[in-house]
């Protein structure tokens, strides 16, 4: 490799600032923004990031894709006993079916999954384990999926699901719902940040957030040098320090290691650093399409559901190549399903909320933040030219599976 | 006297109390043996390692590395003493020879094998004498906080040299209680060190470790060739380190501690640096470069 290939990615860089610098307007400006929320930039100065990658950008990136500010919800009341958690498999594979053909407009299916990937194609499909055991990618929609990929002729060994640490895939366990020959991978055996082999040295994003030595997270290799074609399929979560985790979390903190530095000692600076690492290429590029799994949904403690006691069922999936419109209904979702609980908004910055790294006295009152949560990231993603954030200009088509 | 003789006289010594255990440190590969009158006039270390310090540093995250190496560069002509644990015993080893420590392992039997393979590795270390490599220099004035700043600066690889006065080599000279560098900042020392690497900034270091933040490097080299010494305190196997060398050099391989000779991978020279990924990374490694002209 020579000094070519060690080429700053000036576009994306020059987005982040332009993004930085239009945001307090833009949070004045969007309706939907609530009354009180102080946008992260307000307090201080956003952190400096550097993002270094020698891939350019496809002419067209898969962020925001064909469909920018389009989304289609189907939803089934049948798709889930709500009663056991069980999905049933027949009803979700009508729901990606139609799904997918409302979004592209094919007749049929296959045609609608061709639109995405090609025979030749490699493909990722990042599934979210984090909220093992009651809220990951649903096994009956990566299936799907899988099989999809194959009736359109990708071969089975040409299909990746993939995660960042082996010990959630494992907990996972997709084989058994899997064909031979489809490939589960993770970039590391555990998040002991020990194994960097799975990292590709010369595509990161540089920032020193909080003055840690390690100033550099990495970029999956697979996505860098395998992968052709991503798939996300993220899950309806709240999240302690982005407010919620959904197409852009998912597909940010889920390619890149070294990520949980972004926030830490009660602060987050998630608010730049989900979007601007989605953003990087070529990963940007490479992601065709967001699958957000919400058969089962999580309105607190997450990313993770280790108990159901904040498992909800909104027993939908959306479909979409735009993350941030995707994203921005999730806000509302899990943000409506918290005031119905009766406890405070994922937008709530203030100090009486917060007991920092207290995880057990947040687990146990969902009115308690151990982070200042930044569901702003997604705003600041939008700005990065990664999808439509004003709820005015996303179009949202229903589709009811009964 | 010949390369082998020097890096036998490097290694450190290992206590014997007696005949029995002079025999078994011998079967386990160890011959640098020593005895009670050794033990003498030594400044005891710490036991090396990484603990977790609750609302400190976490296991994974920021851990709190115990360290020694700045200790031995405070007073390089000292005579010092491990009384380690169990499973410490390789990890002292490694720390005492990479600074050059004149230091007596008392190591648990249970370390037997563990540090014979580590004696046995370092005696393969070809011997080097290169001047260390600083970026900056703290002014010791024998005190207690500018211990904790050396500490500090060493844990986060800040490369300094070890002055009786500000020297002019330096464009950063820390002196406690200067005007710069006030007593009452350096009260917070992981802040001051943090101060320090700002004013330094990353891009001016002579040394940059990515992928982990246990372990402490010992750069030493002149302008012909340099040597990296990588210590991991982590306790965990390491793969895929990414270290970032100031200057352009060129090298394919390390020795490294139970694994031997590895090639290092991803060798990038750009923007006035080397960047090189170490495979794996056991408790220690030694990686020879040479200066690109």
């Amino acid at each position: 490799m020579d000094r070519r290939d060690f080429v700053r990615l000036l576009a994306a860089a020059a987005a982040a600032a332009r993004a930085s610098a239009a945001r307090d307007v833009a949070a004045e400006e969007t309706s939907q923004t609530p009354v009180g929320y102080r946008p992260h930039s307000r307090s201080e100065p956003l952190p400096a990031l550097r993002p270094v990658s020698r891939y350019a950008a496809a002419a067209n990136p898969g962020m925001p894709g064909p469909y920018p500010g389009h989304v289609v919800a189907v939803k089934s009341d049948r798709v889930v006993d709500t009663s056991t958690g069980a999905a049933d498999d027949k009803t979700v594979r009508e729901m990606m079916a139609r799904g997918m053909r409302a979004l592209t407009g094919a007749a049929i299916t296959a045609d609608a999954w061709r639109k995405f990937v090609a025979p030749s194609d490699v493909v990722g499909i990042k599934v979210n384990c984090g909220g093992y055991p009651h809220c990951i990618s649903a096994y009956e929609i990566v299936a799907e999926v899988v099989r999809q990929l194959s009736a359109v002729g990708v071969p089975l060994t040409q299909i990746y699901v993939y995660e960042r640490f082996q010990n959630q895939l494992d907990e996972c366990n997709y084989a058994p719902h899997l064909p031979d020959g489809v490939k589960i991978v993770a970039a590391e055996r555990a998040n002991r940040n020990v194994d960097n082999s799975g990292y590709d040295p010369a595509t990161y994003l540089e920032a020193d957030l909080f003055g840690e030595e390690d100033t550099r997270s990495n970029m999956m290799r697979l996505v860098s040098e395998r992968l052709t074609k991503i798939i996300n399929i993220p899950n309806m979560k709240d999240h302690g320090a982005t407010g919620v985790t959904g197409c852009l979390k998912n597909i940010a903190y889920g390619s890149f290691s070294n990520v949980a530095r972004t926030h830490q000692r009660g602060k987050s600076h998630t608010y730049s650093v989900v979007g601007t690492l989605a953003a990087m290429e070529p990963l940007r590029s490479r992601t065709v399409l967001h699958i957000m799994d919400g058969l089962r949904a999580v309105w607190h403690g997450g990313p993770f559901a280790r108990t159901t006691r904040y498992v909800f069922y909104p027993r939908q999936i959306m479909f979409g190549t735009d993350p941030v419109a995707i994203d921005r209904l999730l806000l509302d979702i899990i943000e409506e399903k918290r005031r119905a609980e009766g406890v405070i908004s994922i937008w709530d910055r203030s100090p009486g909320s917060l007991k920092m790294d207290n995880t057990r006295a947040r687990d146990a009152d969902p009115n308690v933040n151990i982070i200042i949560r930044e569901p702003g990231h997604v705003e600041f993603a939008a700005g990065l030219g990664l999808g439509v954030y004003d709820r005015a200009h996303i179009k949202v088509k229903d589709v009811v599976v009964d | 006297m010949t390369a082998l003789l020097a890096a036998l006289l490097s290694l450190p010594c290992v206590y014997s109390a007696d005949a029995d255990s002079r025999a078994r440190l011998s079967a386990a590969g160890i011959s640098r043996v020593c005895s009670d009158a050794d033990l003498a006039a030594r400044e005891r270390l710490e036991t090396p390692g990484i603990q977790a310090r609750a609302g400190v540093a976490s296991p994974t995250r920021s851990p709190w590395i115990v360290a020694n190496g700045w200790r031995v560069m405070r007073r390089p002509n000292a005579k010092y003493v491990y009384d380690v644990p169990a499973g410490k015993a390789a990890l002292a080893a490694a720390e005492a020879f990479a600074y050059g420590a004149d230091a007596v392992l008392k190591i648990d039997a249970a370390d037997l094998a563990s540090a014979g393979a580590m004696f046995t590795f370092l005696e393969q270390v070809p011997a080097l004498d290169l001047p260390p490599i600083a970026d900056l220099a703290v002014v010791d004035d024998g005190s207690a906080i500018a211990a904790e700043v050396m500490n500090l600066l060493a844990r986060r690889n800040l490369l300094f040299q070890v002055v009786t006065a500000p020297s002019s080599q330096f464009r950063i000279n820390i002196a406690v209680g200067s005007r710069e560098y006030p007593r009452e900042d350096a009260a917070d020392p992981s802040a001051f060190a943090l101060k320090i690497r700002r004013q330094l900034g990353d891009d001016e270091r002579s040394l940059r470790v990515y992928g982990s933040e246990v372990v402490i490097c010992r750069l030493t080299g002149d302008a012909r060739r340099i040597r990296l010494q990588l210590i991991n305190y982590g306790g965990r196997d390491i793969e895929g380190l990414r270290v970032r060398l100031r200057g352009l050099y060129r090298g394919d391989e390390a020795l490294v501690s139970g694994a031997g000779r590895l090639k290092l991978n991803d060798h990038v020279i750009a923007g006035g640096a080397t960047e090189f990924s170490l495979p794996r990374l056991t408790t220690y490694a030694v990686i020879d470069l040479d200066a690109v002209r």
